[in-house]
């Protein structure tokens, strides 16, 4: 009993991390209705960006969140406003899976030749420490993860709901003609869409930084994992986001733990695929209704 | 687009023929593995074109069929012998290969191509992880310790000669597959599918019969050149042919030369294995660079591939712009 709860809670604190983790690509895909495979390399960029904060400057990944994702909103607005754009108004929304595919080979290799393709790990000073619960351990480090993507997911569900820029997004998302018809302006609201997606992913990065060991060629299973999170959950919102994260999660470390550690890739596609047959808008449905 | 058999193109292919056969007498065995490789990856990406370029559903996961032809065709030859020497020993297990990446294909072609878009790219890619991971951790697939496959070179000749005939037949066959596809029914069929799927099922297209053809036609080329490469490698372990490169420069080179086009696969494979594996050979480090800027490029600037961007410069602006 005991190793199923504490294979339950390592899923669920996995899980939390693959939200966040994913959030920022759903958000994309929800509201430019653009599949962005540049979203791996923003996480791993931010971890590395994290472990040189750390140490270079002794600061902790944590607080190093908000410098990250300050850096990664103005690479992630500047890239839409350039490449993902010029893709889109000279070819097609599909043309732009292959320009983001290329942009993240070009990005991975540049990551690898900055930093050398070895894998990375950051060590803050709490690292070694954990609490019990009972029978049940678990690290502060990923107690900590999990709380930031906590707070960050509601603070991002709070501003899509409450604010005016969250409102504008969700009307872009609907409906972008009616919408730049009321006043807004379009194109820079898809521009700071893809800024704020970048920005998640850089402070997905950082918190990962701290759980788990990671290089530039992870890239992929993050944009992998960041697909799987939203079919699973649901398109455009931060609560599918959550959902899906936390389902990926526990079917992670339920595979790992009961069915075999070299088979959890294979489950977590099995799952997917079950699911696009299934029910493709995933358990929440898509966030924007039936416009995309 | 199609337009009768002239004799000019009659000779032509023929001139290729003769200078593909010669061409090994005057180079030395580098060279011949690189035209090897391109032989096999303009195969690989002419087969993908059959499904992804023509009908327009983008498999990421064709890597599947590679490994599931090279994997069954090593447990064939393992378990009851090729049958003679040489290379009629890999007529046998070369299409057990074929006939199973195309069986496994037609099991799971009606779920599969109900999905469209990026979803049924995601969910190839799922299927060909899926795969991998099977044959790596089931003991009796023995993915993990590798398998052998007898070399089936005759006497006297260097393999990497034997495999460049090998290769090259086998692209014959997928263009001139592919040529014929787009002369009948078959192909206008899957073109229809690629601009307007509901439409065309709705004017009484078969839709459903032909994908599933189509399908199962790509992923049994692939698996025979799955197979042969298996052959080509003697041993091989679950990564070296379930590789996710493979899937991946099946579209790019299709993307390059022309997506949905006779010619562009083998003209895009020749153009990026002559620039990353002749002109840069050196510089190993920004391979991935320079293949990922030039993807980007080729949307941006010529978003239906070279030969389109070639083929369009002297008409009017088509109607439509490239593929899916």
């Amino acid at each position: 009993m005991d190793l199923f709860l504490q294979t339950a809670l390592n899923g669920l604190v996995l899980g939390g991390i693959f939200s966040l983790a994913a959030v920022g690509f759903s958000l994309i895909f929800g509201v430019i209705g653009i599949v962005n495979l540049t979203h791996g390399v923003f996480v791993v960029a931010g971890a590395y960006l994290a472990l040189v904060l750390h140490d270079s400057f002794g600061i902790d990944p944590l607080i190093g969140v908000l410098p990250i994702g300050a850096v990664l909103f103005a690479v992630g607005y500047a890239y839409q406003r350039t490449i993902i754009h010029w893709a889109v108004s000279r070819a097609s929304v599909e043309a732009s899976l292959v320009v983001t595919f290329g942009m993240a080979m070009v990005f991975r290799n540049l990551l690898q030749l900055w930093f050398g393709p070895d894998v990375q790990a950051i060590t803050p000073s709490y690292g070694f420490q954990s609490v019990a619960i009972g029978e049940i351990r678990i690290d502060v480090v990923r107690l900590a993860a999990l709380g930031a993507s906590m707070v960050i997911l509601l603070a991002l569900a709070l501003m899509l709901a409450r604010t005016h820029f969250g409102r504008a997004m969700r009307a872009v998302a609907q409906q972008p003609l009616a919408a730049s018809l009321c006043g807004l302006d379009v194109r820079r609201i898809f521009g700071l869409t893809f800024g704020m997606s970048a920005a998640l992913a850089g402070a997905s990065g950082a918190i990962i930084g701290i759980v788990q060991p990671f290089s530039a060629a992870t890239e992929v299973a993050w944009t992998l994992n960041a697909f799987v999170v939203v079919v699973l959950g649901g398109i455009g919102s931060p609560a599918g986001a959550l959902i899906g994260g936390l389902l990926l999660g526990l079917i992670n470390a339920f595979t790992a733990q009961y069915v075999g550690p070299a088979l959890t890739q294979a489950m977590m596609f099995l799952v997917l695929v079950g699911m696009l047959l299934l029910r493709p808008q995933g358990i929440l449905g898509a966030a924007y209704g039936e416009t995309r | 687009m199609t337009r009768p058999a002239r004799p000019l193109a009659v000779f032509a292919a023929l001139v290729a023929a003769v200078a593909v056969a010669l061409a090994p007498e005057a180079l030395g065995p580098f060279h011949i593995r690189v035209l090897q490789f391109f032989f096999f990856s303009a195969a690989l990406a002419t087969a993908w074109n059959l499904l992804g370029g023509y009908a327009g559903y983008w498999s990421f996961g064709h890597m599947a069929f590679i490994g599931i032809g090279a994997f069954a065709a090593a447990h064939y030859a393992m378990a009851f012998g090729g049958g003679g020497a040489g290379p009629a020993s890999m007529i046998a297990p070369v299409a057990v290969g074929a006939l199973s990446a195309g069986g496994v294909a037609l099991v799971i072609a009606y779920p599969l191509l109900r999905l469209r878009g990026i979803y049924f790219a995601i969910a190839m890619l799922g299927v060909s992880q899926i795969a991998a991971e099977l044959t790596n951790n089931v003991g009796v697939l023995k993915g993990g310790i590798g398998v052998f496959l007898p070399s089936p070179t005759p006497a006297g000749m260097p393999p990497e000669r034997f495999f460049y005939y090998l290769f090259a037949v086998l692209l014959g066959l997928c263009l001139l597959i592919a040529w014929a596809i787009r002369r009948t029914r078959f192909g206008y069929a899957l073109l229809a599918i690629r601009e307007d799927e509901d439409t065309a099922m709705m004017l009484g297209v078969a839709t459903e019969r032909w994908k599933i053809a189509a399908f199962v036609l790509s992923a049994t080329l692939t698996g025979t050149a799955g197979a042969i490469y298996g052959y080509s490698l003697g041993y091989f372990t679950t990564y070296s042919v379930f590789r996710l490169d493979f899937s991946l420069n099946m579209i790019v080179f299709c993307l390059i030369g022309g997506i949905g086009t006779l010619w562009g696969p083998t003209i895009g494979a020749a153009l990026l294995l002559f620039l990353t594996q002749v002109l840069l050979s050196r510089f190993l480090d920004v391979h991935l660079m320079i293949t990922g800027a030039l993807v980007v490029a080729t949307v941006l600037l010529m978003p239906g591939g070279i030969l389109r961007a070639v083929g369009e410069l002297p008409r009017l602006r088509p109607k439509r712009e490239g593929g899916t």
